[in-house]
């Protein structure tokens, strides 16, 4: 079989492309990106009567943050980097002083364990509704916090 | 005599097109719907008077499951209602619905039971409705207006309106079934409080 010049030239480029592509397929695996394990914390601070320790959800204007509500963890560009549900919340008292009573005002935490590989920051959206700004935070073990309102 | 025959034979197609098959199960009803409506008042329901002062209880007209209407005060307006205001992903309504489920059959007639779900999804109210065996009318309450008109901020709650339409107690954070059999024979069940 007799090529042409510029067939020649085709085939010459294709069969460097072709090297290219295989160069890039068998070259250094990157592998899956290394993530660390933390808590994803979110206090909505609604000032809710409830007994202390109970499950609860967000209220009013926070209802959506409840139990089974769907949530994903954003990295600066907005991709997600985890997506899942809220478990329950957990009531905490918000205010540090015994009332004497069963029921006091508290708000409604919720406590997710994620694996997050290294950003310069993190975002969480709940249900939809615009992302908030998670801020890391030792106090209590690795931990990415946000509070509602902020 | 072929024209009469040519009629019998349309008349027996279109028949057979418009029957259901035998063996076709029909619809089920939706857990929540209007099958759950109570049946009359039993005749021997005694029940005690309210306390004078006690507020009349928000009226409203909403949904059930299947879209039929529910007037509240219609409910009230011949024996007591219990409200109970819940969500399919509430864990602590899901953890006390058996029991709440098992009064509400046990005084079927007697005291109404009617849910009021918010910010629910039609599937997953109709999965937990089943699970619950609630076999009591369920509103939907999508946009909890139900839910603002009684103050209830989240489930589960509970409200208790006697018959005439008093409002006797709620319960923000709801009640287990053995509390509020207790309060029903407290506030209105005469001879068993």
């Amino acid at each position: 079989m007799r090529l042409t010049t510029s067939a020649r030239h085709g085939v010459g480029a294709l069969a460097i492309l072709l090297l290219a592509g295989a160069a890039g397929c068998g070259g250094p695996d990157a592998g899956p990106e290394a993530v660390t394990p933390t808590t994803v914390r979110v206090l909505v601070r609604d000032i809710n009567i409830r007994a202390e320790g109970v499950d609860c959800a967000g209220t009013g204007p926070y209802l959506y943050f409840h139990h089974r509500a769907p949530f994903r963890v954003l990295d600066p560009d907005g991709a997600a980097l985890v997506t899942g549900t809220l478990p329950a919340g957990t009531a905490v008292a918000a205010f540090d002083e015994d009332l004497g009573v069963e029921r006091v005002p508290t708000y409604c935490e919720f406590a997710v364990p994620v694996q997050v590989p290294q950003r310069a920051g993190y975002r969480l959206e709940v249900a939809g509704r615009p992302a908030l700004d998670l801020t890391p935070d030792t106090s209590e073990g690795p931990a990415l916090v946000a509070v509602v309102p902020a | 005599m072929r024209r009469l025959l040519a009629g019998l034979l349309a008349v027996l197609v279109l028949a057979g097109c418009t029957a259901r098959p035998a063996d076709r199960p029909a619809p089920a009803a939706l857990a929540g719907g209007a099958a759950t409506l109570p049946g009359p008042v039993p005749a021997d329901l005694a029940l005690r008077p309210p306390p004078g002062d006690a507020p009349a209880a928000p009226a409203f007209t909403g949904g059930l499951t299947d879209g039929t209407p529910l007037t509240a005060a219609r409910l009230w307006a011949d024996r007591p209602v219990v409200f109970t205001f819940f969500s399919s992903w509430c864990t602590t309504c899901a953890d006390r619905q058996d029991a709440l489920s098992e009064l509400a059959r046990r005084h079927r007639d007697r005291v109404v039971f009617v849910g009021v779900a918010g910010a629910d999804q039609a599937d997953e109210l109709q999965d937990y409705l089943r699970t619950h065996r609630v076999e009591y009318p369920v509103v939907v309450d999508e946009q909890q207006t139900v839910w603002r008109s009684y103050a209830v901020r989240e489930p589960p709650a509970v409200v208790l309106v006697a018959k005439g339409g008093a409002l006797l107690r709620g319960w923000p954070g709801g009640l287990d079934a053995a509390a509020l059999e207790q309060r029903l024979g407290e506030l209105v069940l005469a001879g068993s409080g």
